[in-house]
């Protein structure tokens, strides 16, 4: 799959990289692996698979393309 | 007296006369600078009708406490009058570095009042001041002008801050800038500027500002702890990385990036403007404003040479790109250049051309109008010719720069529909239908549609979040949902607004502190006592805000307003056309029960929005009961 972070997630992400490609060997909830990644769930506002809106518990499968943001205040 | 010089600098244009008062401290304790010395002044030395472009209206140029503090991000300053746009209490605040060189000039404030028989300008430096011809600057772009009074003078480092030519010919939106990359932009503060002939005020000092401090040893122990912190909270690390441009993409997914005049909450092209093709695109380098440890500031390059005027940030973007429906950045960055080379608040003048690119496409606005522009969305050398324009006060610039409200009396028809606009200044570029407090700002802000009234909803939707809890020290204790009104809602409302406000009267940048950034609310109450040598709880310090907000609203009721000017546009009670919030619009019923559950929290009656006496004699503002409606 391929993990990118939107917002301030960045400074989480490994190396601050605004994207991660990950291999999983099986289907797996976004959550468990946002956790072993050590992303704070409660930062992450929005999430697509996608590109589609979809919430922490979905399903990801290798070939997918996950986008997390974090919450957008005043500019 | 500490963390002031407490000198007000009066100029009186017609008479040519200058000279300097000192504020005693029991007054600036009350008023501490901003917002809040601005309301102050605004109120007691001006009658209520007083016509913006005339001698009687009054400019206050006012640093806050902190402004100029070796502390990050308390770099602003404000600008205020009785605004051309909405006729009535303006206010515009930038930050930059022409508030802090007041400072180490010797001046908290700058009162100009009269208009000047020619164009002139005002030299302040090291505790004088001086008028000088400006005859040979007007009509000039900004650059120029800064340059030439740069060399006239003699100094490189002379902090100028300038009208342009919009202000000149009295565009209801035209802004301030400060060392062309800063802009006190709203209200049209800038055209109050131009009808009284003075083009720019140009100041150099000496001074530093722990020589104020009542305790330097702690506020500079404050300052590099706070230049070290930014790296480490994800937030302003956030803003140091991409500025404010981080926000366009998770907008775009959220449903709730302004486009095509607020129709709908997602562009298509995201991909085009969002900050990696920004990055890729235009980005050469990263500034900062005075002493400022964020450093959110663009520098770019146009047309294959770096800017003198700065990057677009994500208003600019957001109006002239997906809010006109435009994707070509080049042409987003040019918009940008001619907006300050021409000082046009840049949010205006982008909603006010979407406006008219939705009157062209309902053929309210026909190519005979436009001169035979096709002023249709996306047309991005359509957008461009408009903003010059408009900065002209050419052809149907000349319409467009009285701001989308007057335009739409004119044209007729749908037209007031397609103004988006409160109080007749146009909204920023954020979407209260995904985040109803907003739009609560846009309503009741004193200025029309503000988007720093208040931490935007989204910020406390999560407790275990850091923004929410950063917002807990104010006495936040429960998070909500971004799509509600509601008493709760109202109650985190009116403890964010008074947190603003503070932060406008002290000199702050919404960038810094929390809930929006990374400075906590005890490092604010500190660095406030640092300087002051005072000794401010939370609760003392909101109701300086709180005192700040409620002049503002005075000077407004005194104008004629009502509740029914606290209201917002027809389309945000509609459905979004596309994007995640398809179909979402706010609920009226719930919009004006909330209004009145907001007014009766702030101590205003809770049907028409006027401050009780109990109110104005808890802020100490007794004495401004008289000046308020009857009955
Ligand atoms: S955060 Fe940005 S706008 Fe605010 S003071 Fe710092 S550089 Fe200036």
């Amino acid at each position: 799959m391929i993990l990118r972070a939107g917002g301030y997630l960045t400074y989480y992400m490994p190396g601050r990289k605004k994207a991660l490609r990950m291999r999983l060997p099986a289907a797996r909830p976004l959550a468990e692996i946002l956790t072993d990644l050590q992303i704070p769930l409660a930062e992450v506002d929005l999430v697509a698979v996608n590109r589609v809106l979809a919430d922490l518990d979905v399903l990801v499968q290798d070939e997918d393309e996950v986008t997390i943001y974090s919450s957008v205040n005043g500019g | 007296m500490y963390g002031t010089s407490a000198k007000i600098l009066r100029v009186d244009l017609t008479q040519r006369e200058i000279r300097t008062e000192i504020l005693p401290e029991d007054f600036y304790r009350l008023y501490p600078g901003g917002k809040a010395l601005a309301g102050y002044i605004l109120l007691n030395e001006m009658k209520a009708g007083v016509d913006p472009f005339s001698p009687e209206n009054v400019l206050v140029i006012a640093n806050g406490l902190l402004t100029g503090a070796p502390v990050s991000t308390a770099t602003r300053y404000i600008v205020s009058a009785r605004s051309p746009l909405t006729l009535g209490y303006g206010e515009s605040e930038a930050g930059g570095f022409w508030g802090p060189e007041l400072k180490m000039a010797g001046f908290e404030a700058v009162v100009v009042k009269g208009r000047a028989s020619e164009p002139l300008y005002l030299w302040i430096h090291d505790g004088e001041a001086e008028l000088k011809s400006a005859s040979h600057l007007w009509g000039r772009l900004t650059a120029e002008v800064q340059e030439a009074i740069r060399a006239e003078l003699g100094d490189e480092k002379i902090r100028v801050l300038q009208i342009g030519p919009a202000g000149e010919k009295l565009v209801r939106f035209a802004g301030l800038t400060n060392d062309l990359r800063h802009f006190n932009g709203r209200n049209g503060l800038g055209a109050v500027m131009g009808s009284k002939n003075l083009r720019a005020v140009a100041v150099r000092g000496s001074q530093r500002y722990q020589s104020f401090a009542a305790d330097p040893e702690a506020l500079m122990a404050l300052g590099r702890k706070l230049a070290k912190g930014v790296k480490e909270n994800p937030i302003s690390w956030d803003l140091q990385d991409k500025g404010t441009l981080g926000i366009v993409e998770p907008m775009n997914a959220g449903g709730i990036l302004p486009t095509r005049n607020f129709r709908q909450g997602a562009f298509e092209a995201v991909d085009e403007v969002k900050w990696d093709a920004y990055e890729k695109q235009l980005l050469t380098a990263r500034r900062s404003c005075y002493a400022c440890a964020v450093r959110c500031k663009r520098e770019v390059a146009v047309n294959g040479r770096v800017s003198e005027y700065g990057g677009p940030e994500y208003e600019t973007l957001g109006a002239f790109g997906p809010n006109c429906g435009i994707s070509d950045l080049q042409a987003i960055a040019q918009a940008n250049e001619l907006c300050n080379a021409y000082m046009l608040d840049s949010i205006s003048t982008g909603a006010t051309i979407s406006f008219a690119m939705e009157c062209f496409e309902h053929g309210l606005l026909t190519l005979k109008d436009t001169g035979g522009i096709d002023l249709r969305f996306g047309n991005a050398q359509a957008m461009l010719a408009m903003v010059e324009m408009i900065a002209r006060r050419e052809g149907l610039g000349d319409l467009l720069a009285e701001g989308s409200r007057r335009a739409a009396e004119k044209i007729g028809g749908d037209a007031a529909f397609f103004a988006m606009q409160v109080k007749g200044q146009e909204l920023a570029m954020h979407e209260p239908r995904g985040k109803y407090n907003v739009g609560m700002g846009y309503a009741i802000s004193e200025i029309g549609a503000d988007h720093l009234v208040v931490a935007h909803d989204t910020a406390l939707v999560n407790p275990e979040s850091l923004q929410f809890k950063g917002a807990t020290a104010l006495g936040i204790t429960k998070a909500l949902p971004a799509r509600s009104f509601g008493r709760e809602k109202m109650e985190h409302f009116y403890t964010l607004e008074r947190w603003n406000s503070l932060e406008k009267v002290i000199g702050y940048c919404f960038f810094g502190p929390t809930p929006r950034s990374y400075i906590a609310v005890e490092d604010v109450i500190t660095s406030i006592n640092a300087a002051s040598g005072w000794s401010l709880s939370v609760e003392d310090a909101l109701l300086i805000g709180e005192r700040a907000t409620n002049m503002a609203r005075i000077f407004n009721l005194r104008e004629g307003f009502t509740r029914k000017d606290d209201t917002l546009p027809e389309r945000l009670f509609q459905g979004l056309e596309n994007g995640s919030l398809q179909g979402c619009a706010l609920p009226r019923d719930e919009f004006e029960e909330s209004l009145s559950i907001l007014y009766a929290l702030k101590g205003w009656d809770p049907q028409t929005g006027i401050p009780t006496s109990e109110k104005l004699r808890a802020l100490s503002l007794d004495w401004a009961a008289v000046m308020l409606p009857q009955g």
